[in-house]
Order: C-alpha cells, then sequence, then structure tokens
C-alpha cells in the first residue's frame, strides 16, 4: 500500500520520472521482487499520493464537486504528462475544472503490470475514490492516454461484472491515442525477439534474451489486450451506458501522407473514422496528452447534451 | 532523509545489484559457449587434443574466476550499500518517531 507520509516533502520531479520509465520497462519484475522503486497505484496531486479520504480529499481540493474527471496516462509515464508544455498548472483536468466544473483526479500506476491487472486495481480505486468523496456524484469522465485508455476498458468491464456504483456514474470515456488493436512497435519487438532467439548463436540469443526482459504491460500492447486470456480488444464490449470518444494523431499534417498511414501518431495507428472519432492531423503520440486542440475538443463533448 | 526516497534508493541499489549478477552470469555463459567452439575443433586433430583440452579447461576457469570476482566484489558493495541504508532508515525513523 501507499506510505502516506505527510510530514515529508515531495520529490524532484526527474526522480518521478526515471521511476515511471523503469516501471514501464520491468515493473512486473520489481513488483514481484517488492522492489522499492515499483510504484503503487494511486492517485496523485502535487508529486504526491492522495490519501483516499473525504478529510484529504477536501484538503487537496477545497472546491469539490458532483463531477470527477480522471486521467490515466500510459506507458512509462506518469500524471505530469498532461501538463502543458510551458504551464506545468495546465492539464485537460484543471482546464476542464476551470471550464465546466470537474474535480480531476490523475493516476499513477505501475505500467509494466500486466493491463487486466492494472484494470481490476483501478476498478476497486475507482469503488473507493467514490466512497471517501464528500459529494454525491453524478458525473464520472474518464480519460486515458495510449496504455492508460486499455486499463479503463478494463476497469470498466471488472466494475461492471460486479455492478460496482462508479461504473453508474461514468458518462463519457476519453481515448487519446489508445492502441485499441495493438500497437505496432511491440509487434516488432516481438517479431525481432523471436527472429534472435531462432538464430543459432549464443551473443543473439542473449540480446533476445535481455529484450525479452520487457514487461508485460510492454507485452500486452502487442494486440491491445485488455482481460486475461483474451488479446484482442474487439472481444471486449465497451461500456453500454457511457459514450466514447476516440482521438488519434498523425506525424505528418496530412493524414493521407505515406508516414501517416505507416506510423500513424508515431506509436499508434489512427482508428476508422466515425461519429465519436476525431484525427489531429501533425499531432505526435506524446502531444495527445497535452494539446489545446485536443483539449477543445475534449471539452466540447463534455459539454454536449 | 524522507523514507520514500531511502525505499527508492535501497530500490534502485538492489536493481543494479541483480543486473550486474545477471549480466555477470549471463555474459559468463555466453564466452563459455564461444570459447568452446575453436577449442572443439582443434581438439579434433589428435596429436594436439590433449594439451588443447588443458589449454581449454585454464582458460575457462580464469574467465569464470573473473565472472565469479565481479559477482562477489558486487554483492559486498551492495551489502555496504544495504549497511548504510540500514543506518540511514534507522535515523529517519528516530527523527519521525520523536
Amino acid at each position: 500500500m501507499v506510505n502516506h507520509n505527510k510530514n515529508s516533502a515531495s520529490q524532484p520531479a526527474w526522480v518521478a520520472t526515471a521511476a515511471s520509465i523503469l516501471n514501464g520497462c520491468f515493473g512486473d519484475y520489481l513488483n514481484e521482487r517488492d522492489n522499492g522503486l515499483a510504484i503503487d497505484m494511486a492517485f496523485y496531486r502535487n508529486n504526491r499520493p492522495l490519501e483516499l479520504s473525504g478529510e484529504s480529499l477536501r484538503v487537496a481540493s477545497p472546491a469539490l464537486t458532483g463531477k470527477i474527471c480522471v486521467l490515466v496516462h500510459g506507458l512509462c509515464c506518469h500524471e505530469g504528462v498532461w501538463e502543458f508544455p510551458g504551464d506545468p498548472a495546465r492539464s485537460y483536468g484543471s482546464a476542464l475544472q476551470q471550464d465546466l466544473g470537474y474535480t480531476p483526479f490523475a493516476l499513477r500506476y505501475n505500467t509494466g503490470l500486466p493491463i487486466p491487472y492494472n484494470g481490476q486495481v483501478l476498478d476497486s480505486m475507482l469503488e473507493r475514490l467514490l466512497a471517501a468523496y464528500p459529494v454525491a456524484v453524478d458525473d464520472l469522465v474518464l480519460i486515458g492516454h495510449s496504455m492508460g485508455g486499455l486499463v479503463l476498458r478494463a476497469a470498466c468491464h471488472y466494475g461492471a461484472g460486479r455492478d460496482a456504483v462508479w461504473v453508474d456514474r461514468v458518462s463519457r470515456v476519453f481515448y487519446l491515442g489508445t492502441p485499441h488493436e495493438g500497437a505496432g512497435l511491440e509487434r516488432m519487438a516481438h517479431l525481432v525477439t523471436k527472429i534472435l532467439h531462432a538464430v543459432p548463436h549464443p551473443v543473439t540469443a542473449l540480446v533476445g534474451d535481455i529484450a525479452n526482459q520487457r514487461s508485460q504491460g510492454i507485452k500486452d500492447l502487442r494486440h491491445g489486450t485488455v482481460l486475461e486470456g483474451v488479446d484482442f480488444t474487439g472481444s471486449v464490449p465497451w461500456l453500454p451506458s457511457a459514450r466514447h470518444y476516440l482521438i488519434a494523431g498523425t506525424v505528418t499534417d496530412d493524414p493521407e501522407h505515406l508516414a501517416a498511414k505507416l506510423f500513424g501518431d508515431g506509436l499508434v495507428q489512427p482508428p476508422k473514422a466515425g461519429e465519436r472519432v476525431r484525427l489531429f492531423p501533425g499531432v505526435g503520440h506524446m502531444q495527445l496528452a497535452h494539446d489545446e486542440a485536443v483539449y477543445d475538443q475534449i471539452k466540447q463533448w463534455c459539454a454536449s447534451a | 532523509m524522507e523514507r520514500r526516497t531511502l525505499r527508492q534508493i535501497r530500490g534502485a541499489k538492489d536493481l543494479v545489484e541483480e543486473t550486474v549478477d545477471a549480466a555477470a552470469l549471463a555474459i559468463n555463459e555466453v564466452q563459455r559457449k564461444m570459447t568452446r567452439v575453436p577449442y572443439a575443433l582443434l581438439a579434433r586433430i589428435g596429436p594436439i587434443a590433449a594439451p588443447v583440452q588443458a589449454i581449454e579447461r585454464t582458460h575457462l576457469k580464469i574467465a569464470d574466476s573473473v565472472y565469479f570476482s565481479i559477482r562477489v566484489g558486487n554483492r559486498l558493495v551492495g551489502k555496504m550499500a544495504g549497511f548504510v541504508l540500514d543506518q540511514l532508515e534507522a535515523q529517519a525513523q528516530r527523527e519521525g518517531d520523536s
């Protein structure tokens, strides 16, 4: 569990960044070894975990409202990914709070753990958040960047399966650059590892073994695994009571450019066009988490009836 | 120093120690496999087979002892760093209690 020491000072940002990268790459190993660098899932504010009690929540957010938005980052990241460049105080969460009255909660978690496992833990975290929240919640908006979108889908699935209260409050789920159909880079890594192991030479086998040490969280991105034993998100139903919005980017300003077709936003291919799908040409994978145009679209969808 | 920071430093120490240990073991194994190839070829030549095998054994013993030394040194440094961290944690505990 998270150790809350109220007298302690916040750590430098680079420590959180380094720990998040390590967790993304080897998080399942760190967790298995009970290593002090392994991140426990928690909602964070000012680089510190939030204790889920009414008093702590009131101290952290004096103006609590009945509308909550939860932000879930992607692989090797932490909640700092939501900060706008040049204005760290601004994020989709703080902007939604200012513009539409949503109280934001940014999650930090060990992205190297299996996505289904993180989904299960998030399900229970959201239950605890709503149980501790001092105000009745009538609207819950979920925003996931990259792997975070898959973790949200897993949490919704597990929450819906046990009729969790929080699931009924979810009105909208936003997926920013989420690899619902798998990530090409991980498919490539899987292929390279297979080839390295197939070459009958001890050095290539060693390099293959090292490459194979990447976390289960990364490996789950190959097919966009949301549930244990089910490799394709296509077989996992979307939470029927919520509206789902897909936001994607491309590496070039022209979405028809060959590079955009091949590489998508640099890591994830854009989804097929649809009513609740919006493509932002020229916006790269990481930029999707802190872009004014993307925020305007989220705000517009949040404000719609 | 904050206990969370100390826990992370200990985690980093453990990770480095385990990585060095695993790397030394793995590279040692690869070197053994690669070393065997030329010696196996030379050992097929009847008249020099016996000295080749003796040289191979010596070669592998020296290589093994080098990797063993790296692993022992790594463990020792890890133990010392762990001892320092124990002292710092005890101090942080006392400061927290008072």
